[in-house]
């Protein structure tokens, strides 16, 4: 008997787990909830292919399901759900990335907008995506973690503090420093274009 | 097949079941029982480094070529500073394992253990328990040389003007004192500061500031009680200086 649609529509996040813990089926419909944004940040995170990140996924909610006891609801489920994937995808793929992918991220306006607000970037420019893509691909893990949380994710300070496991205050940092890397790599490029004029 | 059946039909292929509930209350229970332990070791730790503190005689640095730090360190065993680093890492990495600690910055942790460890370790320093403890550990055999034993190496340096012993004798203005190694010594008292504590009673354990002016003979400034500075109790018997 696996659960679809509006059966688990009708369920809270706290209800499926009680239930899956009871009947394994209820626990499809966590993944039917939460498997598109999961799937999409694996590949977000990892630049992983859809087919490898479905696997890292499936592996993920098997991990999620051994631990399913060791959830409190004190915390978001999405939040705690993010935290095992993040970590999964940390211990599993960064060690296979070598082999290169040719996922790029999906960059939406919004996205493009926020972000280049934030950074203070030029808006209308017609390289500011590109731009924008170099300097999110330059940043360290541990910063582009937080930037892909904070704008692709759309997760306030408190979610994403949960996710990694870390202070709220060190997610602003990281942030702050963050944003400041990808200004520094946008006003470098910028002048390197100024510099050598468009090709 | 649909991933989610997929899923799901993998857990019942490979009978896969949740981990028990009471694993991990237990291993949430355990992480902030190891929380406890830093914060006791933290306490012992406190506790003896305020015993040497207690037994470093700052007030009498200003006799001696060595500075306060020098002495302190030379009394303070070095097994429990490591301890109280320990103790502190500890303290963040199980708060950091539980389950909502890592919202604490290890700063607020290292400080909430500080605090905690500041707190118990003067209770048990008040209650003799750092003295205690001291001895207990110098007896247990391991390589551990107590506060009380290089206390003692400290005062057998006559020398550099530090002699310390048991009173054996005691006339008008010396008396006679047998020091930590059983070598016998002759020491003037004429004019020495003699702190209103000391009794120079023979068994009486004292420390002296002074001279060395021969093989055994020692003339002493300053006598203070083995224990501490000894100054907060009013003087006794007319010898040499007696402080107020």
């Amino acid at each position: 008997m696996i659960l679809r649609g509006a059966k688990c529509a009708e369920l809270t996040d706290v209800e499926i787990i009680r239930r899956a813990l009871v009947e394994v089926d209820y626990f499809s419909c966590l993944y039917e909830r939460y498997g598109p944004r999961l799937r999409l940040y694996i590949q977000r995170i990892s630049q992983a292919s859809d087919e490898e990140a479905e696997d890292l996924l499936q592996d993920a909610f098997i991990k999620i399901w051994k631990n399913l006891n060791a959830y409190q609801p004190d915390l978001k489920l999405s939040s705690w759900l993010y935290r095992i994937v993040h970590n999964h995808v940390i211990s599993e793929w960064r060690q296979k990335r070598t082999h290169g992918s040719t996922y790029t991220l999906e960059w939406d306006d919004r996205i493009i907008n926020v972000l280049a607000e934030d950074l203070e970037e030029d808006a209308g420019t017609n390289d500011r995506l590109l731009r924008l893509q170099e300097a999110l691909l330059a940043l360290p893990d541990k910063y582009r973690e937080v930037i892909t949380l904070k704008y692709f994710e759309q997760m306030n300070y408190e979610d994403i503090s949960d996710v990694l496991k870390i202070p709220e205050g060190t997610v602003a940092t990281r942030l702050n420093r963050a944003r400041q890397m990808m200004a520094k790599f946008c006003n470098q490029s910028k002048t390197k274009i100024t510099a050598y004029g468009p090709r | 097949m649909d991933p989610a059946d997929k899923m799901i039909q993998s857990i019942k292929d490979q009978q896969i079941t949740p981990t028990r509930r009471w694993y991990f209350r237990l291993r949430e229970g355990g992480i902030w029982g190891v929380f406890a332990v830093s914060i006791l070791l933290g306490a012992l730790a406190f506790s003896t480094i305020l015993y040497a503190v207690q037994q470093t005689d700052f007030d009498l640095v200003r006799h001696f070529s060595h500075s306060m730090l020098e002495m302190f360190l030379a009394l303070l065993p070095f097994v429990w500073i490591i301890f109280l680093v320990v103790a502190l890492g500890l303290a963040i990495v199980s708060i950091q394992h539980s389950w909502r600690g890592y919202k604490i910055s290890p700063l607020r942790v290292v400080m909430i253990n500080m605090l905690f460890s500041l707190l118990l370790g003067t209770a048990f320093f008040i209650g003799g328990g750092a003295g205690w403890m001291d001895a207990a550990f110098n007896r247990t055999g391991f390589d551990y040389s107590s506060i009380q034993q290089r206390k003692q190496m400290l005062w057998s340096r006559p020398d550099e003007g530090m002699l310390a012993g048991k009173v054996l004798r005691v006339k008008e203005n010396s008396m006679e004192m047998e020091d930590f190694d059983g070598q016998m010594w002759q020491v003037s008292l004429d004019g020495a500061f003699i702190a209103p504590v000391v009794l120079l009673e023979p068994g009486e354990i004292v420390k002296l500031v002074g001279d060395q002016t021969g093989p055994v003979a020692f003339r002493a400034q300053e006598v203070r009680p083995w224990g501490g500075p000894g100054t907060s109790q009013p003087g006794r018997g007319p010898r040499g200086n007696r402080g107020e």
